[in-house]
């Protein structure tokens, strides 16, 4: 009996290897949640026949392993995942470069100089707040930096861990350009932030859910989570520092090696098309566009008008990016 | 007996030998080249290791928090596996005990500790909204040790409750009888004749905490690093695979430290822990245990069963309305996203985890008829070749498969079939200790006798050991679904295009502010693994399986 079921198991497996060769299709990795990502390509599909399949991953996954499939790869695209993921893939010779043809349309700080990737939309770092505990509290939502400083926020913010997310890195730039490009001025402002942090989470949105159901008050993520959290009906309050903060970049890039090359490079060449940009808005992605005249999203764009948005340097974040971190592990959190 | 000529044992050595070298030491041995080797032999990832404080501290954290959750674990599952087997409860309540306690071990990685915050959170439903506490601090050293215990103390139940019913209550009552006090005979006759698996609950349970990384990745926050945490954060946070992985070789020195210990004790008892006796102790009453101690002990067993309860009703809550805490009315939505777009993931969860079963319940039977009874050389490193996957934080162990399986001839990524294989060699172990502990009962004398009729070895296998390790084979397959269904750490690696799983969805839900979904996918693979165990129960019950028959006393390993 046991046998047979073994065997019966195996011949299964056996079939299940032989996949069958669909006649157009592009393999996709993609950081973005399921719900932004899908009708996207989705309607890449609708309007070219061409399947995308996708895999979800979180940033550094993504980047684990793509490097583990490197002489091998299996994904065509990387499409949709933060900046520093990309600046690791470039460093690990994963990427090709590539220029779309709107390539000279799409603001330089928004590419990577060797065209290695571009980015599909800027992902703005935001404060938000929940309105009851505000409110029970007697804050007023946090709209400097210095506000979060203030003791009656002590064990009220949660924010990324460093070492995860791109969404960390988005406040450690913010803190860094807002300060004046001080480095160990901002090192030194995060080391008095952290008295005020209930933890550090793992994954960039992971202080949403917390904030939204009251366990903080204050969580720094971007747009994206908040504007979602909203959607959702939680009570929620954007702000923004004054200082000004940083976005980061989302990126889309080729792999090296791809299988399906030449569909690949097609659906990266739709990505920076105004057709693909102008959904960024219609699909509630809240994300700002990289094509000047794609449409954004009308609720992002009264609340951007209260954000100042520092300039990144690409470059810069690129070589700097480790040190950063390693002064957030070895200074900031080591108490 | 002529065991070392048999025609049958040494293709059966080899075709083990072969399995366990592709799918185990040929991906270590990848791994440990990308770690020491880089165009030569190199120590660069160990010394960057050592430079950083969090990870010396992350070491000696997790050292001190399997001790600590191994004897938490013990002392809680101690109580609950006395007040189970010594004080006379009704049969009903017995079981409702095990059903309770089973919840946290057969839950989904990440369900037990989101869970715990908002009952337990600063503005958690006990804390806060029945207690009054509004400044509660769950992360850290506390809120880890406190989710892991409950996660991890059904394992020091199961293995306890096991022993407790073994030990013959008319022992005790000798003791009585000769006129020691209640306690005095608690102290001098229970106590020792339970200690030996005391210590192998307590070196289950320290395991399993060591190997855990996901209730420390949303609890133990930056104050409290634990190494498979820092390995997961080295790969995909500072994109640093070699710094990981040697983390990970770091953390496989005291895991098989403590398998090695348990290795120890089993043998030293013989391996006798489940023996069915047989002996005539149903008759009297126990009565080792008073009447106050026993109301003290339900008490305070009732106290755990409820936080666990709250627990999981808030998972369950989660999973039936709209949107937790912005939006309470009633909605099957989540349930409706689960058996729409979902139904591919739980489809293919389920065709690999059944898949697996048969696969890896042979080869755990196999490999344990193997160890326990022929004799070849290279015996005990098979063994130990064999527990490597197991003792590995998944993480690593999905790297691993990925560096290994990627390129041809062996390009398997992206299918079912490495999935299965990860689960076959990741979580046989069970099986396999099943196995040696049912032949430990065994007398070998019976396959002699069908040996000297004349049967070959493969026959006598069949007809005569086969059927014997029955109940170890279904406690082997049982515990390898279990762990299919609810695994994430090394598959997140090797799902594909075309092969999803449950609970990648559930984390997914979970990172995404989808906790509806996460929920409803979450209730969804318990009551799926409630039946599984349950169907299993069954069919021990018809097998005549005695204490084995719970595949959940397998599951710590």
């Amino acid at each position: 009996m046991i046998l047979l079921a073994t065997a019966f198991s195996v011949v299964l497996l056996l079939a299940g290897l032989a996949t069958p060769a669909l006649a157009q299709t592009v393999n996709v990795y993609t950081a973005w949640p399921e719900s932004l990502s899908q009708p996207i390509f989705k309607a890449y599909t609708a309007k070219t026949g061409v399947q995308v399949n996708f895999i979800r991953l979180s940033t550094g996954e993504l980047v684990a392993r793509a490097t583990g499939e490197k002489n091998n790869p299996r994904a065509d695209v990387i499409w949709g995942a933060p900046g520093d993921g990309f600046a690791a893939a470039k460093e690990a010779g994963l990427l090709e470069p590539y220029r779309p043809p709107t390539w000279d349309r799409i603001p330089p700080e928004l590419k990577d100089r060797d065209a290695y990737y571009t980015a599909v939309a800027k992902n703005t770092l935001i404060f938000m707040s929940n309105a009851k505990l505000l409110k029970e509290k007697n804050l007023k939502p946090p709209t400097s930096w210095m506000d979060l400083l203030d003791p009656a926020y002590k064990g009220q913010i949660q924010t990324a861990d460093a070492r995860t997310s791109g969404t960390a890195l988005t406040r450690i730039l913010s803190i860094y350009y807002a300060l004046g490009k001080d480095e160990d001025k901002a090192v030194d402002y995060q080391k008095k932030l952290h008295r005020n942090v209930q933890v550090y989470t793992k994954s960039g949105g992971g202080c949403t859910i917390p904030a939204a159901l009251g366990q903080t008050t204050v969580c720094i993520a971007h747009m994206p989570d908040a504007m979602e959290a909203k959607k959702k009906g939680y009570d929620m309050v954007v702000s923004f520092p004054r200082e000004g903060v940083a976005a980061v970049i989302e990126g889309v890039a080729l792999v090296k090696g791809a299988r399906n090359r030449e569909v690949a490079t097609k659906f990266i060449d739709w990505t920076f098309s105004k057709d693909m940009q102008d959904l960024l808005d219609k699909n509630d992605v809240y994300m700002l566009p990289t094509l000047p005249d794609a449409s954004i999203d009308a609720a992002v764009q009264s609340l951007m008008k209260e954000a100042k948005l520092l300039p990144v340097d690409l470059e810069w974040v690129g070589k700097n990016r480790k040190r950063l971190v390693e002064r957030w592990v070895n200074e900031v959190i080591k108490e | 007996m002529s065991r070392g000529r048999d025609p049958v044992v040494a293709p059966a050595v080899v075709l083990v030998w072969a399995a366990v070298l592709l799918f185990v030491l040929y991906p270590m041995s990848r791994l440990l080249a990308l770690t020491f080797w880089d165009g030569g032999p190199t120590l660069e990832a160990v010394r960057g290791l050592l430079g950083d404080w969090t990870h010396r501290a992350a070491l000696v954290n997790s050292l001190l928090l399997a001790i600590l959750v191994g004897t938490a674990g013990t002392a809680l599952g101690f109580a609950f596996a006395l007040l189970a087997v010594r004080s006379n409860l009704p049969r009903w309540s017995e079981r409702a005990l095990d059903a309770v306690v089973l919840l946290p071990l057969i839950s989904p990685p990440f369900t037990a500790a989101i869970a715990l915050i908002f009952a337990l959170g600063p503005r958690g439903l006990l804390s806060y909204h029945v207690f009054g506490l509004t400044n509660v601090n769950i992360y850290g050293l506390s809120g880890t040790l406190l989710s892991e215990t409950l996660t991890y103390f059904p394992i020091a139940y199961l293995t306890l409750k096991a022993v407790l019913a073994n030990i013959d209550a008319t022992l005790e009552d000798s003791a009585f009888s000769l006129g020691a006090r209640r306690w005095r005979v608690f102290a001098t006759v229970t106590l020792p004749l339970a200690t030996p698996g005391v210590a192998n609950a307590f070196l289950l349970v320290s395991a399993a905490s060591l190997a855990d990384f996901a209730t420390p990745l949303i609890l133990a926050g930056t104050k409290f690093p634990v190494l498979p945490t820092q390995a997961f954060l080295q790969i995909t946070g500072l994109y640093d695979m070699r710094g990981g992985a040697a983390l990970c070789f770091l953390l496989l020195v005291p895991t098989l430290a403590i398998f090695a210990g348990q290795r120890r004790w089993l043998e030293r008892r013989g391996g006798s822990f489940v023996t069915v006796t047989g002996k005539a102790s149903a008759a009297t009453r126990v009565k080792s245990l008073s009447p106050a101690a026993i109301v003290v002990l339900a008490a305070a067993c009732g106290l755990v069963v409820a936080l666990v309860l709250v627990c999981y009703l808030i998972i369950v809550a989660a999973s039936l309305v709209r949107g937790l805490g912005a939006d309470n009315s009633l909605s099957l939505a989540h349930y409706a996203h689960v058996f729409s777009g979902g139904l591919k993931a739980v489809r293919d969860t389920l065709f690999i985890a059944i898949v697996s079963m048969p696969v890896g319940g042979l080869f755990a039977v196999v490999l344990g008829f193997l160890v326990a009874r022929t004799q070849f050389p290279g015996r005990r490193a098979l063994e130990f070749a064999a527990m490597i996957n197991y003792a590995l934080p998944g993480t690593i162990v999905g790297i691993a498969y990925l560096v290994a399986f990627n390129d041809p001839p062996l390009a398997l990524t992206g299918t079912a079939f490495i999935l299965v294989v990860c689960y076959v060699f990741r979580y046989s172990l069970a099986g396999t200790r099943a196995t040696t502990a049912v032949l430990a009962q065994i007398d070998p004398t019976i396959e002699e006798a069908s040996a000297s009729l004349g049967a070959r070895r493969d026959v006598t296998f069949r007809r005569v050991v086969l059927p014997l390790v029955r109940p170890a084979l279904l406690a082997g397959m049982t515990v390898l679904f279990i762990r299919a269904m609810t695994a994430i750490s090394a598959t997140i690696f090797l799902v594909s295009l075309d092969w999803s799983l449950v609970t990648v969805r559930i984390l997914e839900g979970i990172t995404n502010l989808e906790l509806g979904q996460a929920s409803a996918f979450s209730v969804l693979v318990i009551l799926l693994v409630y039946l599984a165990v349950l169907v299993a129960g069954l069919a021990m019950r018809r097998l005549n399986a005695g204490s084995l028959g719970r595949a959940g006393t397998l599951l710590g390993g």
